[in-house]
C-alpha cells in the first residue's frame, strides 16, 4: 500500500518539505480537473493549481486533520478560483488544448461536487480511484501499485462507485448517477 | 446468475476482468434484468464521467513548478542577507558540447521533438527516487559572492551540491568563498573572507540562493519541467546522437527558452532566469542517465559559457562530515535586525537618501551609522575599502520586473582618487522596514 496523507503531511511539517511532492503528484490532476471546470481555461487552471498548491504547503500547520488533505486542498483550490475570478485576472481565452466534451457538459461541470465527492472517500477508495482514472491506469495494474489482489481492486472501486453516487445524489449535482437520463 | 451475484460482479465485468463464463452469465442475466441493466447503465455513466476528467488532466504536472516555488519563497523567508536575490529559477540556456564526435543526424522534426522528449522523460525515470547526489559544476562568478551570482566576464569558480535526499534530508553547497549547510535540524551560512556566520534554527530545503542548484539537483523534476515548459511556450527540443572517445553512445537534447523579460531591463541577461537561452543535456544512452549539462548565455558577441554540470554522482556514499560544518572559534555571528527607536525615520527615507546616508557614513568613518544599511559584520576589509569615500553623483533610482529592489546609480570617489560609477541595490527589511544594502558595491 502506498503511504497515507498523513504520514506526507506529517514529514512536511517536521521539515521535510520535499516530501510535498508526493502530495503534488497524488493529487495535481484531480485539483486540475476541478479548477479547470470552474475556470474553463487550461492554462488558468494550471496557474490556479500551482497557487492552491503553494498555500496549502505554507498553510500546513493550521491542517487540523492530516487525513483530509485532498478535502482541504479542494476548499484551498475553492477560494483561489473565486480570487481568480473576482479579480478578472484575463479573459476567458479559448485554447486549442483545452477540450471541452460539448457546451452542455462543460456548463455542467462548473457545478457538479465529483471531485469533492471523491475527495469525502476513504483513503482508500480514493487512491483506487484517482489510480484508475487520473492516472488511467487498468485495474490490474492499479492492483500492482498497490500491492493487491485484482479483486480487491474491483471491490474497492464498487465501494467507491458507491459512495460517490450517494455523495452526488445528496448534493446539488446536476449529473445524477443513479437514475436514468430522460430520453426524448 | 442471480440479481445479488451480477451486482456484486458489475464493477469487475465492466472492467473486463471476469473470465469468460462469469462474464458470460452475467451479459445473460443483464440482458433478461431491467433492474441490473438500469444500475449497470448508472455505473457506466459515472466511470465515464471519471474517465473524462481524468483525460482532461492527463497531460497536467505542476510538480516542478510548486515545489520550485516552495523552494524560492522558503529561501527568501529563510534569508536575512539580501544581496541581490537571484532569481535563478533554472530558466537559462544552454550551448554546445565540445570534446566529442558528432557523428549522428540533428533531428528538427516532430518526430525529432518527441524522440528528444523520450531522451528527457528516460533520463527522469533513471533519475526517480535518488537517496544522494552529488553535482560538480563550475560557474562564472565570483567566489565570494552568492550562489546565485553569474558574471559572463568572470573566470570559472568550482560548485560543488551533495545532497543526502534520506530523512532527514541534509544538504550542503560549497564554493571557495562561502558555504551552505543544512544538516537536517537548522541552516548555516559560512561567508569565509569576512568569517561571518548565519544560522537559520529550521532545516531549510534551500535557503541563501542555493534554489537553482537544488532545482538541478532534482533531476527528475528539473527535466519534467524542461519538457513542460518546452511544449506549453512552443520551444523546440533538438535532438542530436554523439559518440565519446571511448564509443559510448550519447543523447544531447537542446532546448532554446525566451525569459520574457523586457528589453532594457536593467536585470534582463544578469541572471539565468532573465536571460534569452539555450541548454543542453547530455544523457547517457544505454543507461538514459543525465551526465552532464553546459548552459551558454545569449551575448551580443556572441554564446558564453556560464555554468557547466560536468559530473553528476547518482547514490554515491556521502561522508557524514560534510553536513557537519566546523565553525572558527571567533565566528562573527550575523543577527537578525532588531527594531530599533529611528525605524519611522528610516522607513520615511527614500532609496536614494539611504545610499547617500550610507555612503556619506562611510566617508566620516561612522561605522555605527553604516552598519543601520549594511547588514554584514563590518570588518577591517569593509573599512578599508569604504572609508574616507566621497559621493560625487547620485541619480534616480529606478526598477526592475525581476526583483523588488530598488537600483540607486551612484559615481563615488575612494581615498586613493580612484572614480567608481554602478548601481546600489537596496530593499526595505527588518521589522523597520529601513532600506538594506542588497548588493551592488
Amino acid at each position: 500500500m502506498e503511504e497515507m496523507d498523513q504520514e506526507y503531511v506529517e514529514r512536511c511539517r517536521n521539515g521535510e518539505p520535499d516530501d510535498f511532492r508526493f502530495l503534488v503528484e497524488r493529487y495535481q490532476k484531480p485539483l486540475f480537473a476541478y479548477l479547470a471546470g470552474r475556470l474553463r481555461d487550461r492554462a488558468l487552471a494550471e496557474e490556479a493549481a500551482q497557487e492552491s498548491f503553494v498555500r496549502a504547503f505554507f498553510a500546513l500547520r493550521r491542517l487540523d486533520k492530516p487525513g483530509a488533505f485532498h478535502a482541504w486542498l479542494l476548499g484551498i483550490g475553492r477560494r483561489v478560483v473565486h480570487e481568480f475570478q473576482r479579480r478578472a485576472v484575463r479573459q476567458v481565452t479559448v485554447d486549442c488544448s483545452w477540450e471541452p466534451v460539448d457546451q452542455k457538459t462543460e456548463r455542467d461541470w462548473e457545478n457538479d461536487h465529483l471531485e469533492e465527492a471523491i475527495a469525502a472517500l476513504p483513503e482508500s477508495c480514493q487512491q483506487v480511484i484517482l489510480l484508475r482514472f487520473y492516472e488511467q491506469l487498468s485495474c490490474q495494474e492499479v492492483a500492482d501499485r498497490l500491492n493487491l489482489p485484482l479483486g480487491t481492486v474491483t471491490k474497492t472501486l464498487s465501494r467507491a462507485y458507491a459512495q460517490l453516487r450517494h455523495h452526488l445524489q445528496s448534493s446539488t449535482d446536476p449529473n445524477p448517477v443513479g437514475q436514468p437520463e430522460v430520453k426524448p | 446468475m442471480n440479481c445479488l451475484e451480477c451486482q456484486e460482479n458489475l464493477v469487475a465485468y465492466l472492467e473486463c476482468v471476469l473470465d469468460k463464463s462469469e462474464a458470460l452469465a452475467c451479459r445473460e442475466h443483464l440482458d433478461a434484468c431491467s433492474s441490473c441493466r438500469r444500475e449497470c447503465d448508472a455505473l457506466t455513466r459515472l466511470q465515464q464521467r471519471l474517465a473524462t476528467r481524468g483525460q482532461v488532466a492527463a497531460r497536467v504536472s505542476v510538480v516542478g513548478r510548486v515545489m520550485g516555488r516552495i523552494r524560492d519563497t522558503q529561501s527568501e523567508r529563510s534569508s536575512s542577507i539580501h544581496m541581490i536575490k537571484t532569481l535563478l529559477r533554472w530558466g537559462l540556456g544552454a550551448g554546445a558540447i565540445a570534446g566529442v564526435a558528432l557523428v549522428a543526424v540533428v533531428l528538427f522534426s516532430a518526430k525529432g521533438q518527441a524522440l528528444a522528449s523520450e531522451v528527457m522523460a528516460k533520463g527522469a525515470l533513471a533519475a526517480k527516487r535518488l537517496t544522494s547526489v552529488h553535482l560538480q559544476c563550475r560557474v562564472r562568478t565570483a567566489p565570494g559572492e552568492n550562489f546565485a551570482h553569474i558574471d559572463p566576464s568572470m573566470d570559472f569558480v568550482k560548485v560543488d551540491l551533495w545532497k543526502d535526499c534520506r530523512r532527514p534530508s541534509k544538504w550542503r553547497v560549497d564554493k571557495p568563498g562561502r558555504v551552505a549547510v543544512m544538516d537536517g535540524q537548522s541552516t548555516t551560512l559560512y561567508l569565509r573572507a569576512a568569517n561571518a556566520a548565519l544560522k537559520v534554527p529550521q532545516p531549510s530545503a534551500a535557503a541563501f540562493d542555493t534554489g537553482w542548484l537544488h532545482e538541478l539537483a532534482d533531476i527528475e523534476q528539473t527535466l519534467g519541467a524542461e519538457m513542460r515548459l518546452a511544449q506549453s511556450k512552443g520551444s523546440s527540443l533538438e535532438l542530436s546522437r554523439e559518440t565519446d572517445a571511448s564509443g559510448a553512445a550519447k543523447a544531447v537534447v537542446t532546448l532554446e527558452t525566451q525569459s520574457g523579460l523586457p528589453d532594457g531591463d536593467y536585470l534582463k541577461n544578469a541572471f539565468f532566469n532573465t536571460a534569452d537561452t539555450r541548454r543542453v543535456y547530455r544523457f547517457d544512452e544505454p543507461s538514459g542517465q543525465l551526465e552532464a549539462l553546459q548552459v551558454f548565455l545569449h551575448t551580443p558577441s556572441g554564446d558564453v559559457l556560464v555554468m557547466e554540470v560536468d559530473r553528476i554522482e547518482y547514490n554515491p556514499t556521502l561522508d557524514p562530515g560534510l553536513f557537519d560544518l566546523a565553525l572558527p572559534q571567533n565566528v562573527n555571528w550575523i543577527e537578525e535586525p532588531k527594531p530599533a527607536p529611528d525605524d519611522p525615520q528610516a522607513a520615511a527615507m527614500t532609496a536614494e537618501q539611504a545610499a547617500r546616508a550610507f555612503f556619506e557614513a562611510c566617508g566620516r568613518e561612522d561605522w555605527t551609522e553604516v552598519s543601520k544599511y549594511w547588514p554584514l559584520p563590518i570588518d577591517d576589509r569593509f573599512k578599508a575599502f569604504l572609508s574616507g569615500v566621497k559621493v560625487l553623483q547620485l541619480g534616480d533610482s529606478f526598477t526592475s520586473t525581476a526583483n523588488d529592489a530598488r537600483f540607486v546609480p551612484y559615481e563615488i570617489q575612494f581615498k586613493d582618487g580612484n572614480v567608481k560609477k554602478f548601481n546600489l541595490a537596496l530593499k526595505r527589511n527588518g521589522p523597520g522596514k529601513r532600506w538594506t544594502i542588497d548588493g551592488g558595491l
